[in-house]
């Protein structure tokens, strides 16, 4: 029995660790690693880009970490709490301010300019990686708002509308006019109510924004109340997605009434509409969110990924080569694609312009077309906002369901995200 | 010929006849029975198929298709699901599979044997201390392994295991899942003492008892260890996450979450057909392996 | 004395792969999230020490902790009676004289196999959804359905159904069991002219009681955990209005989504408490009902 074990103990570690090698980086004298959530195309595309770039700096051995989105922040969480962080990781915006505030990714002030090159980069492009004057995550990626919606459900419902200019009230006779002219087979948006990322902008029509520079919030009740209020408006009309649809929350692009055929608008980043169209028959165009009569523009333009550096970095001079080629090598760059985001500099979006398909040359077009409407960056939460952003979603729960008034809700609401700020802030 | 013997018979005797109708009853009641046991079954079989039915129609539905479109039928073929998806990701299926059946085998193994050497000491043999441990045994099973996986990949780093197979079969080894020492432990507990008390007094080690009348005896509760063994390590998802980094060392159902992006470009009539892919040396093992529940009936009869 | 050592010492022989397993690999991580459960710990910083901080929150003011009780507990209650029936009336159907019997037990895994992956939150959340295959059934005789997966009071039992129908674990194991029991004690009763219906109280129940037992036990700790399938069909979040909002599932949102590992810590020591607490009642009333063949006298 002991030899039993024993040896089998023995192959079996053995085996573990010959099938393990061939694996390991091999020799070079520098080596890091690279962390980002992806997709079979962006692999691909990453791949390819991390082997261009050993081929031209054989001394530094990169290796390639992939996972997709749900899985990579828990896996995230568990390599910061060892201490095995990746050296180079992506961020998304939902999440960079969690890892800069607790200290898990490091300035990269004293870089820009010494080892990294961002000159070519569009004015302010890099605020939102940029708290406390400190810069924590470069853009590699610009995105916008956007209502992408099914060309030819609004074209047979006869909706003539200007998708850079239209407001709230275009927004409701349209979803009036595709609604009665399908029977109500095909409902004129997906219920936005729950979307806080549409919220923001609304929000921001009126001139308010969801938390000061320095992650207070002030966030008007009142405006919470009207948002509820004009979805409920909708609701009962019965020109939007029922409540069965839209309790749902966080839905992936699958689940979406867009894709299944049963509304015609939603809302996502402008960055996605490529995969949206990828999952459908019928054309998409993108729309801006509809503005509210009488008031300024609430667009803004924020990065859909930010590359940071990160605190468990061992090779910093490799990391930060790896970087400057990511943001500066024009093949690199062509390899990349608008995979990411639309590049935040002129010189990116010259490179790519003669390679995009229909719907990305249309995505960068309505990039463009609506740089003029961007009002401002709004600010990043605080330590304890994307907790207020789930809250948003319960809370408004209960107004879809019937329970609870617009006006309760609201007041509800903004109770309840004091609460969370405060513990978070512990 | 024989029958004619036996009707013969039935006709002289009326008492036989009797007995003859009422057999002949019984039969007929007995082949309705089985009928409507064999529809129930056919029945619940498709309730309970139905959903790999949706799964295989997924898959060799174009991607546009998938969801739009509720009918399991699709308007043609897509095999390059299958074709494509084995090579779609940066490292190809075959290294997936490669992986996950080194992974698979060595934890199997190593499940059965520590798992029955535990569960015969907790069944069979007397030691002090023996419902302490296993008390503390039900209790690793209790705890959420959400709240463990930190303080357990700190360890594991610091042995540097992090980023080999090591984490993911040494634990194996050294009977880490209580569910099985439990289910052998009920099942051990079941054989009769007699067996092994005979087997002491011929001079037979404990080892020689478990090893000659345990083990053989056991043979359904081993085989249905070895498939829910073999079947949640191929599945076996998070693990596999948290300890491997490289991609070319990932296993199956790592792999097929590399399709899905919730915020961009996904695949998911790729990701359906390697789903549908990654069951099929599952159902072969499984097949295989139900024989040993079967097998069992033979050895078990003996008392 | 001799005697005694010797005796112990295979005991402890045979144990050896399980305790160095538990005190090198389970015991420190076990003990660490005790710790942490007194702690603050973001997992970015170091923890910091909150003594019973976590434990009053969590009891004093935490309305989503008593709400993912209720949850699970409706669940627990639910899901575990059920899913033992089905698995044990299939697998009595499946034990006795079937020739296609493989085929069956390898249809009956299947919904097991499938697991709890992303295809089965996508199938799941269609046909329980408005236009599902569900309502179509129930519209032919003639009963308006509803969103069942979307009804906050209708959720959790679609999560039961699945339960159920995944019932391929519990019955392989009772099979095993019943392929264990002596095919003459029947033929015995068969002779005796005993009925079905005692020869199961009589004969499957009793010799079936050690298995029971085992799939009580260990369905009662699985459903106290169960995660994946109310994680995937609810997208991570509880919804709607928190009715899916499971134990587990918070424990791991305020993990991972919260950053709050040392309260999430705290939840699981709660649920661990919860769970065995169930358990040491089941083995203490298993002497009155389960018999071990070695132990009867």
């Amino acid at each position: 029995m002991k030899l039993t074990r024993r040896t089998l103990l023995g192959t079996m570690g053995a085996a573990a660790a010959a099938s393990a090698l061939p694996f390991k980086a091999m020799a070079a004298s520098q080596s890091i690693r690279h962390f980002w959530w992806g997709n079979p195309t962006r692999d691909e595309r990453t791949f390819k880009v991390i082997e261009m770039f050993q081929a031209s700096h054989p001394d530094i051995a990169v290796q390639g970490e992939t996972i997709g989105w749900g899985d990579y922040w828990t896996k995230m969480a568990t390599q910061t709490a060892g201490g095995n962080m990746a050296d180079v990781i992506q961020m998304a915006h939902t999440y960079i301010h969690e890892y800069v505030q607790r200290g898990g990714v490091v300035p990269l002030n004293d870089y820009i300019g010494n080892g990294i090159d961002l000159s070519h980069y569009d004015a302010g492009a890099n605020d939102i990686g940029t708290m406390g004057g400190d810069l924590y995550g470069i853009n590699i990626g610009a995105t916008c708002p956007s209502i992408p919606y099914n060309k030819r459900v609004f074209e047979e419902a006869g909706v003539e509308f200007d998708p850079l200019a239209w407001t709230t009230d275009d927004f409701a006779a349209a979803c009036e006019k595709i609604t009665s002219s399908t029977g109500g087979a095909v409902t004129g948006s997906e219920d936005l109510s729950l979307y806080m990322e549409t919220f923001e902008i609304f929000c921001r029509q009126s001139g308010a924004d969801f938390y000061t520079a320095d992650g207070k919030l002030t966030m008007p009740v009142e405006e919470v109340a009207a948002w509820w209020q004009m979805w409920k408006d909708l609701r009962d009309a019965g020109v939007v997605e029922g409540k069965d649809q839209t309790v749902q929350l966080d839905k992936g692009m699958a689940d979406l009434g867009l894709i299944r055929g049963t509304t015609a608008t939603t809302f996502r980043w402008a960055n996605q509409t490529g995969a949206l169209q990828g999952l459908m028959q019928d054309p998409l165009g993108v729309a801006i969110v509809p503005q509210r009569a009488g008031m300024q523009s609430g667009h803004f333009v924020l990065p859909s990924m930010f590359l940071c550096l990160s605190r468990d970095a061992g090779d910093v001079p490799a990391a930060l080569a790896y970087i400057d080629n990511w943001v500066n090598d024009e093949e690199t760059l062509k390899v990349l694609g608008i995979d990411r985001g639309i590049p935040p500099s002129q010189k990116g979006r010259d490179i790519l312009a003669p390679q995009l398909n229909e719907t990305d040359a249309m995505v960068v077009k309505y990039f463009g077309d609506t740089q003029s409407q961007i009002l401002s960056t709004p600010n990043i939460g605080p330590k304890g906002s994307g907790e207020v952003r789930d809250s948003f979603m319960r809370t408004g729960t209960e107004v879809v369901l019937g329970n609870m008034s617009p006006q309760d809700a609201a007041d509800q609401f903004i109770h309840d995200a004091e609460g969370i700020l405060i513990r978070a802030s512990r | 010929m024989k029958t004619n013997v036996i009707e013969a018979a039935v006709i002289a005797d009326p008492d036989a006849r009797l007995a003859h109708e009422i057999k002949e009853r019984q039969r007929v009641r007995d082949k309705r029975a089985k009928l409507l046991k064999h529809l129930f079954l056919i029945v619940l079989s498709f309730v309970m198929i139905y959903p790999l039915l949706w799964l295989v129609a997924s898959s060799l539905k174009p991607e546009n298709e998938i969801f739009g479109d509720l009918g399991l039928w699709p308007s043609r073929f897509e095999w390059s699901n299958y074709t494509e998806g084995w090579n779609a990701l940066p490292v190809s299926f075959t290294v997936f599979y490669k992986n996950s059946a080194i992974v698979t085998v060595l934890s199997v193994i190593g499940n059965l044997l520590s798992c029955s050497f535990a569960a015969y000491a907790f069944a069979r043999l007397k030691f002090n201390g023996r419902t302490f441990f296993f008390g503390l045994m039900m209790m690793t099973m209790m705890l959420p392994y959400h709240v463990v996986l930190i303080p357990q990949y700190v360890l594991f780093l610091n042995l540097g295991w992090v980023d080999t197979y090591l984490p993911l079969v040494v634990p194996r080894f050294l009977a880490a899942d209580g569910f099985f020492i439990f289910l052998m432990v009920q099942f051990f507990r079941q054989i009769p003492r007699e067996l092994d008390e005979a087997a002491m007094i011929d001079g037979c080690s404990p080892f020689k008892i478990y090893w000659a009348v345990i083990l053989p005896l056991s043979l359904p509760a081993m085989g249905t260890a070895a498939i829910f063994s073999l079947i949640w390590v191929w599945e076996d998802f998070l693990a596999p996450l948290i300890y491997l980094n490289d991609v070319n060392s990932y296993t199956v159902p790592l792999a097929l979450r590399m399709f899905i992006d919730q915020e961009g470009q996904s695949a998911f009539g790729q990701m359906f057909a390697m789903s549908v892919l990654s069951l099929v040396p599952v159902l072969i093992f499984f097949v295989a392996f139900q024989k040993l529940i079967i097998r069992g009936i033979a050895t078990s009869g003996m008392k | 004395m001799r005697k005694f050592f010797r005796r112990n010492t295979a005991g402890y022989v045979f144990l050896t792969p399980w305790l160095i397993g538990f005190f090198f690999l389970a015991l420190g991580p076990i003990l660490v999230s005790l710790y942490l459960s007194f702690t603050r710990y973001d997992m970015v910083s170091a923890p910091v020490w909150d003594g019973l901080g976590n434990y009053q929150y969590m009891f004093e003011y935490d309305r989503r902790f008593w709400k993912a009780l209720e949850v699970t507990f409706t669940f627990v209650a639910f899901s575990v009676p059920l899913r033992l029936a089905a698995a044990l009336g299939v697998a009595m159907l499946l034990d006795k004289g079937l020739r296609t019997i493989g085929l069956y037990r390898a249809i009956f895994y299947l919904p097991s196999l499938l697991g709890a992956s992303i295809a089965i939150a996508l199938l799941w959340r269609e046909m329980f959804g408005l236009n599902g295959v569900i309502n179509q059934v129930l519209s032919m005789v003639g009963i308006t359905g509803k969103g069942w997966i979307t009804d906050p009071d209708t959720s959790i039992y679609t999560i039961v159904v699945l339960a159920m129908w995944q019932f391929g674990s519990p019955m392989l194991i009772f099979l095993a069991g019943l392929r264990g029991i002596p095919r003459d004690l029947y033929e015995a009763a068969e002779i005796d002219g005993t009925s079905r219906f005692r020869q199961f109280r009589r004969i499957t129940l009793p010799m079936l009681a050690p298995v029971i037992f085992f799939n009580l036990v260990l369905q009662t700790i699985e459903a106290f955990k169960t995660f994946t399938s109310a994680f995937i069909i609810s997208n991570g979040t509880g919804a709607p209005a928190d009715s899916l909002l499971f134990y587990t599932v918070y424990l791991f949102n305020e993990a991972f989504k919260f950053f709050r590992m040392g309260y999430a810590s705290a939840l699981a020591w709660v649920l661990l408490l919860i769970i065995a607490a169930f358990t040491a009642l089941a083995f203490a009333t298993s002497k009155y009902w389960v018999h071990y063949e070695n132990e009867r006298d």
